[in-house]
């Protein structure tokens, strides 16, 4: 772990714009059609009951990093092997974004640029940053938050001025029950985007206030559900359930359908800034969380050293994990929040918690004892 | 430090000639289109007219001479497969590479719309990323769309800037007709229990006239491309068009009049009094109670009385009360006949359905499959009016013999 320090605030602004990040792009919980936007606060709940977990686990060792902690709980070997394979699974992450990223540039905005070269710049920029430390990105979170706020104010409002929303696109709320939504919720929002706040385990020893911790950790999930309900809201509000569900950025076509004044129109670039700055953020915090927890597994004693080598397979994961973007859709909704997500952002850690939890209530029974 | 600073600068000054480079495109190797025109020949491919704008023609005139001495455009066809194909056929005719993103108008032949669904044809547009889904679309009735496109218009050098804004105009001025974009139209077809409808474009005098640059150089152009009324859509083809007071009646239960004028009858004159309604606000709701759904329209106007021909003491509030009830009736009678004359059409583009649906999930899940043929037509549709006069203009009584006498 490298000396650093974090506030509270920083990391309340770094939990939202991660978990924005590549979620408010996407059509999220659109199979729960008029009520994406519930399931998606629904979702918001259930990670804020995820995020418990990790935090009980945090309040044993609030100094130490998880990779260390691990093999204190469940013994040296199983925690080296179970370290590991978290370190895979942060580096397919990281290489999911980079490819989103990649794919949406290459359909929106750069037809003829290789996937290859965007990928680059992206994966640079983040092993850049990693390089500089955690304190530097949790900064310019600071200032890319101020952006991305007032770009997600000023465009609320634009698109509530501009005549383009119709409220009845989001009835019936409940046309098929409430099954459909608590499916949804269950099944991918409360994992994606809300579940990858596991990556938080290995930035919150670096808090100066450890205290402050569950409450800034709940209200930040809280208040990007509360955006991404938001998002979806205004999708559908303006779309219509069967556009979202056809489209593949449909915060772009929202804001595209924004045509206010004869002027204000084709504001494309709304929604590369947002999405760009979210992307960024999710990119080198799941490649950090790589990297950090690599450089105490192996104990390397620079970690920024293992950027530019973990930043090489993030790079050639991202164009090799899927031959198209359906296949890579595809991949994302039906095999990562089963397969991937679920053991490991809920069982592993709920196991792991239990073995803690028995461990510590023995030995404070010893303590009783003498 | 210093070191530092000439790195710094060498690396801002690089940043100019690094950046976009890839895939460049200047605007002097480009052909922006402002508008297309889709049609199909008889052996079945499609024809795709495009409009592109020629710069030097329609620079302002302030300069003097210059514009004005050639078309503001150019309109080049091409035939083909699919509509991409046609696309890249086009670029054997022109020198510059075809560029989308300004294009606002596509237009669709009547005859290609009646016979294939419009989404097939809207497939292409959607999908690019290039393409504006706020363009707006719109038919050709009676004519191939590529003349609508090629007649050149007074006022506005551009064609489809002429379309565009006519729309927009009789729009808010007579309520007739509708603006509905690339977007909209994608997405009311594809909603549940809603059928789209479209404005429709005619073309009066002779094509080949109002191609040429002396049409405009006349006090009165011997071809002009005017708005008329509703082209009207079934399961995604054009099934008929409605004008006149049809027409209006469909965007007033849409609740897309904004302005409009309404002709009372007054004792035995016909339509001597003209009601113009200055705004309007009309909802729709659905009883699901019963086996079939009860639909109410509401419609609240308000207005004013601009015009009389017949003898009216417009001082006195109880003719004013009089003829509102005669607005409300009359307003009521053409909603109604609208209303019955779509459901022989068996077509519910006024979204009926769709009311249900939001209404009553449950019930609208028994009566989707065949709403527009069977459950619709026999609909029960109340419609109520409440219409308000607010003033009459500048005058009280008008100036008519037969007043006059009664008031000495």
């Amino acid at each position: 772990m490298e000396k650093a320090r974090i506030s509270a605030f920083q990391l309340f602004i770094l939990i939202v714009l991660f978990e924005l990040g590549s979620a408010m792009i996407v059509p999220l919980a659109i199979e729960a059609k008029q009520g994406a936007w519930l399931a998606i606060l629904i979702g918001a709940a259930g990670g804020c009951g995820i995020f418990l977990i990790y935090y009980a686990l945090f309040r044993y060792y609030p100094d130490e990093s998880p990779v260390h902690f691990v093999r204190h709980i469940i013994g040296s070997v199983p925690g080296k092997i179970v370290a590991f394979l978290y370190i895979l699974y942060f580096l397919y992450l990281s290489a999911r974004v980079v490819r989103d990223f990649g794919e949406m540039l290459i359909t929106i905005a750069y037809v003829e640029t290789p996937l290859f070269v965007l990928n680059l710049l992206m994966v640079l920029l983040a092993v850049y940053t990693i390089r500089k430390g955690i304190e530097v990105l949790a900064r310019t979170g600071e200032l890319l938050f101020i952006v991305l706020a007032f770009l997600f104010l000023s465009a609320f409002l634009l698109i509530a001025a501009g005549g383009t929303l119709d409220y009845g696109n989001l009835k019936p709320v409940m046309g098929e029950g409430l099954a459909p939504i608590v499916k949804t919720a269950f099944t991918q929002t409360i994992y994606f985007p809300f579940g990858e706040i596991f990556a938080f385990m290995m930035i919150m020893p670096y808090v100066t206030d450890p205290k402050k911790v569950k409450r800034t950790g709940l209200l930040a999930i809280t208040a990007s559900g509360f955006v991404l309900a938001s998002i979806m809201a205004a999708n559908t509000g303006v779309l219509g359930v069967e556009l979202v569900n056809r489209s593949l950025f449909p915060l772009l076509a929202t804001i595209q359908s924004i045509e206010l004044a004869d002027f204000l129109e084709r504001l494309d670039v709304y929604f590369m800034l947002a999405a760009i700055i979210g992307g960024f953020v999710k990119i080198t915090l799941f490649l950090y969380v790589s990297v950090a927890a690599a450089a105490d597994l192996f104990k390397v004693k620079k970690p920024s050293q293992l950027a530019y080598p973990l930043g090489v397979v993030v790079l050639l994961l991202s164009i090799m994990i899927a031959g198209s973007l359906p296949e890579h859709i595809q991949e994302g909704i039906k095999l990562v929040p089963l397969y991937l997500h679920l053991p490991f952002q809920v069982i592993l850690p709920a196991l792991v918690l239990l073995v803690a939890f028995v461990r510590h209530k023995g030995r404070g029974k010893e303590g009783e004892a003498k | 430090m210093k070191r530092k600073w000439i790195l710094f600068s060498t690396m801002m000054i690089s940043m100019a000639f690094l950046s976009g480079c890839w895939s460049k495109k200047e605007l002097s190797e480009l052909a922006l289109i402002s508008a297309v025109g889709i049609d199909r020949d008889e052996d079945g491919n499609y024809m795709k007219a495009i409009q592109i704008i020629n710069p030097g023609n329609v620079s302002s005139g302030l300069q003097g001479g210059g514009g004005g001495q050639a078309p503001g455009v150019t309109v080049i066809t091409a035939e083909g497969k699919s509509i991409v194909d046609v696309h890249i056929n086009a670029s054997a005719e022109i020198s510059r590479q075809l560029y989308h993103p300004h294009a606002n108008l596509i237009v669709i032949g009547e005859d290609l719309a009646r016979e294939q669904p419009l989404n097939t044809l809207l497939d292409s547009f959607d999908r690019n990323a290039e393409f504006r889904n706020t363009a707006q679309l719109v038919i050709a009735k009676k004519s191939p769309a590529a003349d609508l496109i090629k007649v050149l218009s007074p006022v506005e050098k551009l064609p489809s800037e002429k379309i565009y804004k006519t729309l927009d105009v009789t729009e808010k001025m007579r309520g007739e007709n509708i603006t509905v974009s690339l977007q909209d139209f994608i997405k009311t077809s594809a909603s549940p229990g809603i059928e789209p409808v479209l404005s429709s474009f005619t073309l009066e005098g002779d094509v080949k006239e109002g191609k040429k640059q002396e049409n405009i150089q006349q006090s009165q152009p011997e071809t002009i491309v005017k708005a008329d009324g509703l082209a009207i859509f079934k399961e995604d083809k054009l099934v008929d068009f409605y004008s006149g007071n049809m027409a209006r009646g469909v965007v007033w239960i849409l609740d897309r009049v904004k302005q409009t004028d309404v002709l009372l009858d007054w004792k035995k004159n016909k339509d001597a009094i003209t009601y113009s309604v200055i705004r309007q606000s009309t909802s729709v709701s659905a009883d699901t109670s019963k086996d079939l759904p009860e639909i109410t329209v509401n419609v609240k106007a308000e207005g004013m009385i601009r015009e009389t021909e017949a003898p009216v003491k417009l001082d006195d509030p109880n003719v004013i009360h009089e003829l509102e009830k005669t607005a409300e009736k009359e307003i009521k009678e053409q909603l109604e006949r609208t209303v019955k004359q779509t459901q022989n059409k068996k077509t519910d583009i006024f979204g009926f359905g769709q009311t249900v649906y939001r209404k009553d999930a449950d019930k609208w899940k028994k009566l989707r499959n065949n709403w527009n043929d069977d459950y619709f037509p026999n609909l029960k549709v109340k419609v109520n009016v409440d219409a308000f006069i607010r003033r009459t203009g500048l005058r009280t009584a008008p100036n008519l013999s037969e007043i006059k006498e009664k008031y000495e």
